[in-house]
């Protein structure tokens, strides 16, 4: 173990990872009033950020127990919402295939949209799949450990900052730092758009079940214009 | 279910079923590969669940009628160029807090 955290590439993969840590902070503190706010004790706070440890599905889970849904809305719309990491499973599941089976678990725990992003890049450079899997290992530590640093100074003392900083905006930016760069071809700029006006114009729909309901129409709209796409080219 | 009960049962079911997300492709069916029309839907997830979830966040809920264009939906508009661009977290966050703070001083 102190063989594996004294590596090169452990090394790297952890300080390469700190400036995306930097900017989640605001975001993690987001979560730990959020989490506050959800009625969740510090026990709470810390269990979210450190088991779930996705700021999207913490955040819509601790404003759907705030809202009192019912446990099978907030499980279902989190589930959608996480969807994305199955995405990210699939596309760098043939790199982390070299790798033991104990890391593979490992790693997939920590898997996650920036770490996703960094590991990825490594693996198209290096061909030695286990020192980029130190490297993943590094950048995700990273990540985890920052995050629960965050979401508890948001949980203890998010009350703290004053509201004319609208810190809670920092959470839009952080999903758009995701998504804008998304919207480059027709299906997912269509995805988006309509997602986006289904959400709003449900708005009064309780629960929030605008999320999930927008979110499954945006997915059929993409789905079904890049088939059309494939279609339209084929011929 | 009780508060802190079902919070609890919120943690470790959504949890485990992220965990299921993510280690799904790289340990549990690593054999297979994905059916081509969930490899085509799940292209999509990121766009759409996401501008769900960022525009209630960024448009005010009950300003139908009222002015929609406020600081926070300018900001954001702005904050989507730069992260278009693909200029990462860093600066989208930071164009995006100083265009918020700004635009909120120029108002009052």
């Amino acid at each position: 173990m102190r063989h594996l955290l004294a590596s090169k590439d452990f090394r790297d993969g952890f300080v390469e990872m700190l400036p995306a840590c930097v900017g989640l902070v605001p975001f993690g503190l987001v979560c730990g009033v959020g989490a506050a706010a959800a009625g969740a004790n510090w026990l709470g706070s810390l269990g979210m950020s450190a088991i779930i440890f996705s700021g999207a599905a913490q955040i819509v889970a601790a404003q759907m127990v705030a809202a009192e849904a019912p446990f099978a809305i907030i499980v279902l719309t989190t589930t959608v919402l996480g969807l994305r990491l199955l995405m990210y499973s699939a596309a760098i599941a043939p790199y982390l295939k070299p790798l033991p089976d104990h890391w593979k678990r490992a790693l997939a725990f920590m898997l996650s949209d920036q770490v996703f992003a960094a590991a990825i890049r490594r693996f198209h450079i290096d061909d030695d799949r286990e020192a980029a899997g130190r490297h993943f290992l590094g950048s995700g530590l990273a990540l985890w450990l920052t995050w629960q640093l965050a979401c508890m100074a948001g949980f203890f003392a998010g009350n703290l900052i004053p509201s004319s900083w609208s810190l809670e905006f920092a959470v839009p930016l952080c999903f758009i730092a995701l998504v804008a760069p998304l919207f480059r071809d027709a299906p997912s700029v269509l995805a988006a758009l309509t997602a986006g006006i289904a959400v709003l114009a449900l708005a009064h729909l309780p629960m929030k079940l605008n999320l999930i309901v927008a979110g499954i129409i945006g997915i059929l709209v993409g789905t079904l214009a890049d088939l059309a796409k494939e279609r339209w080219k084929a011929r | 279910m009780e508060g802190a009960l079902k919070l609890w049962a919120v943690i470790f079911v959504v949890g485990a079923l992220n965990y299921v997300s993510r280690v799904s492709f790289i340990a549990l069916f690593s054999r297979r590969t994905m059916p081509p029309l969930l490899a085509r839907a799940l292209r999509y997830v990121p766009a759409a669940m996401l501008t769900a979830l960022v525009l209630p966040m960024v448009v005010d809920a009950g300003a139908a009628g009222e002015a929609w264009l406020t600081p926070k939906v300018i900001a954001a508009v702005i904050a989507t160029v730069v992260a278009y661009w693909k200029l990462g977290t860093l600066w989208t966050l930071g164009v995006g807090m100083v265009a918020l703070w700004t635009l909120q001083s120029l108002i009052t």
